[in-house]
């Protein structure tokens, strides 16, 4: 299997296919940095040649931010943003949706698995 | 380039007026504020506001980190009393 960048192994699928296993690359970002390289989107990964892939490591290294340093990126915008006391870092540290989607339901991916609440349907003999 | 863009930011400019008037004063009082919408430029750093959220003012020293948001993200104007706990 080819390595590219560091740690990351993508499979024996299409370069354009397997460049999108990096955190931070999808599809399209994919065929943009295959285009600025002049290398064929449908070679297989395995088939690459060795300095294709170097150059292929040195670009997205040099060019884009992608894996740890993204990853290590995020967090540093979302604790800036906790720390600066906005109603975005507010959201951040409830845990809950920052950009003003609905929580009356839904929102389970911010928070979590369901909580029954007793007495949430028959709203009225709550008080 | 999106529409919001091409706009630009923007500023209150009563605010602003405000801000640079005790910029030359040299007087850093707390200014009282209802532009919740206005953005933050680099221009307001270090000086404090008081803006409202409604009903009352909340005091905000702005600093480097909160340039580009608006002011209103700073003052909440929802109070969330937490769930649970035994009632009496």
């Amino acid at each position: 299997m080819p390595r590219i960048a560091g740690t990351d192994i993508p499979s024996d699928k299409r370069i354009v296919v397997a460049l999108t296993y990096f955190y931070g690359i999808g599809s399209s970002l994919s065929r943009k940095i295959l285009k600025e390289l002049n290398i064929d989107e449908n070679i297989r990964a395995r088939d690459l040649h060795e300095d294709q892939l170097s150059i292929l490591g040195a670009h997205i290294g040099k060019n884009y931010n992608v894996e740890g340093q993204l990853r290590r990126q995020e967090l540093q915008n979302i604790s800036r943003l906790r720390s600066i006391g906005c109603y975005r870092g507010y959201r951040h540290r409830l845990g809950l949706p920052v950009r003003g989607q609905r929580t009356k339901t839904n929102a389970r991916t911010r928070k979590g698995r369901k909580k029954t609440v007793a007495g949430k349907k028959g709203i009225k003999e709550m008080r | 380039m999106s529409r919001s863009i091409k706009k630009g930011p923007y500023i209150d400019n009563k605010l602003l007026k405000k801000v640079m008037k005790q910029k030359e004063t040299g007087v850093k009082e707390p200014l009282r504020t209802w532009a919740r919408s206005c953005t933050i430029v680099p221009e307001f750093v270090s000086h404090t506001f008081m803006i409202h959220n409604g009903k009352v003012f909340n005091k905000l020293f702005v600093t480097d980190d909160m340039v580009g948001h608006k002011l209103g993200e700073f003052s909440l104007t929802r109070t969330f009393r937490s769930h649970g706990g035994k009632k009496k």
